[in-house]
């Protein structure tokens, strides 16, 4: 069990690393990063991992008595929402709502952010590598046109779907329907408001009348 | 653990299963060495299923190095610690890899150099029963699958706790005794047959398996090393058993 979060550790650690080296133009970003230090402290589970970056990548390490002095940045935060830094979230956001504490350099975690979402890997040069320049390109034209094909067909299909659902067998209102639909009803309702209130003065009348 | 008397009033030691002439040891020792050097990374990534990355891994984990430390790292061999720790006590720190043996030393420096790392590592020859440095010069002393290799371990081990800087750790890593009795009958059948097999095979050299074998066997279990950590002037030692106790990663602070 000791070594379970060391494996996991350095498994992201040589994938981070693969794909940075993957980027032609990951070294001069990581030249700016080199010798930089984030402190992560994940609650949930409980674990702290210090990120030290250097010009060929990042190396993870867990610490079993983190010290902050060392780190250029603290960053605590808890899985989830972890999961919402790397899939985009405004960090300005995550913070505001207190999910997000960041001591230190705060610019740093947005580099490192940064650093991992503008990853541009060049997938067909690495494929060359391996298979040599024409199998490479012609596989990976193959699997562009592939991935073409996919996409057009997926909307295709959507467009199809909601033809048939929407103007062919009519299962379902349209979108035009309802927003037609739904100015009738606020008409409705601003003219039941009014029929109201002019009831409401009606009565209030028809019993000053009776009184005097 | 240390060189014993027989009757025939020669000092002598084990050199894995053998007692031999306490003289003769170092330079067995350093044949088998200069026998496996070429082929060191690539044997270990074999034996240990590349687990032994994880034990080195925890052994940095744990080191406590900081940028500006001095660390040194005794028989650093192909130098996977040292390439780490370069990086962590950065371009102000400094690391010493040293290996008495010259074919290891001369392989980890050209691995390091072909990584990269060069400017704070600086590569020493020497034995570990008498470091060649000054008092208190050391952070962090790390020895990874070396101490078993020495001659007089009690001798290496005062001579370590002699150039750590007060407060400064030593960490052993080496092999062990398993804990468990099922996984020591799999790992005995494991050493003692497909290990030399293996070195038959891939280093065409079967006997310095042998030998890493039966020295694993003869070197002190967990609670008898950190007796000696102790007996070493080192304090606070405690140690931690990985893959059901076939490695153990041994700490001490010098206070």
């Amino acid at each position: 069990m000791t070594l379970t979060p060391s494996l996991l550790l350095a498994g992201i650690e040589r994938s981070l690393n693969a794909l940075l080296a993957r980027d032609l133009a990951a070294p001069a970003r990581l030249s700016r990063l080199a010798g930089s230090r984030l402190l992560l402290r994940l609650e949930h589970p409980a674990l702290t991992v210090l990120l030290s970056f250097h010009h060929h990548g990042v190396d993870l390490m867990r610490q079993e008595e983190p010290d902050e002095g060392m780190a250029d940045t603290v960053v605590e935060l808890d899985c989830e929402t972890l999961g919402e830094l790397l899939g985009g979230e405004s960090m300005e956001r995550l913070m505001f709502h207190g999910k997000l504490a960041v001591r230190g350099r705060v610019h740093l975690l947005e580099e490192v952010r940064d650093l991992f979402f503008d990853l541009d890997i060049d997938w067909e040069g690495e494929l060359a590598r391996w298979l040599g320049d024409v199998p490479a390109h012609s596989l990976a034209e193959g699997l562009r046109r592939m991935a073409r094909w996919g996409l057009r067909a997926q909307q295709e299909m959507r467009a199809d779907i909601a033809e048939y659902v929407f103007e062919e067998a009519r299962l379902l209102p349209g979108r035009q329907q309802i927003e037609t639909l739904r100015d009738h009803l606020t008409e409705l309702e601003v003219a039941a408001d009014r029929l109201e209130a002019r009831l409401a003065r009606l009565r209030r009348r028809l019993e000053s009348e009776a009184e005097s | 653990m240390s060189p014993h008397s027989t009757p025939g009033d020669q000092r002598t030691t084990h050199f894995g299963y053998q007692e031999v002439p306490i003289e003769e040891k170092a330079s067995r020792v350093a044949d088998v060495f200069h026998s496996v050097a070429a082929r060191y990374d690539v044997m270990n990534d074999l034996m240990s299923f590349g687990v032994h990355r994880l034990w080195k891994r925890l052994t940095i984990e744990r080191s406590g190095v900081r940028p500006g430390h001095s660390v040194l790292d005794i028989a650093g061999g192909t130098g996977d610690l040292t390439l780490k720790f370069s990086r962590m006590v950065g371009p102000r720190g400094r690391v010493v890899l040293a290996d008495i043996n010259e074919s290891m030393l001369r392989v980890g420096r050209d691995k390091l150099l072909d990584n990269g790392v060069g400017g704070n590592v600086e590569y020493v020859q020497a034995n570990a029963e008498c470091l060649p440095f000054p008092d208190n010069s050391f952070d962090c002393i790390t020895i990874a699958f070396g101490l078993r290799n020495v001659t007089d371990k009690d001798a290496a081990l005062r001579s370590m706790a002699r150039v750590l800087k007060p407060g400064g750790r030593l960490l052993v890593l080496e092999f062990s005794k398993p804990t468990n009795p099922l996984l020591t009958r799999a790992y005995d059948e494991y050493s003692f047959r497909l290990l030399p097999l293996m070195g038959q095979m891939v280093a065409n050299d079967p006997d310095s398996y042998r030998y890493l074998a039966e020295s694993i066997r003869m070197h002190p279990d967990q609670e008898t090393l950190k007796a000696m950590m102790e007996g070493a002037g080192l304090e606070r030692v405690e140690y931690t058993n990985l893959t059901g106790g076939i490695v153990a990663l041994h700490r001490g602070i010098k206070l």
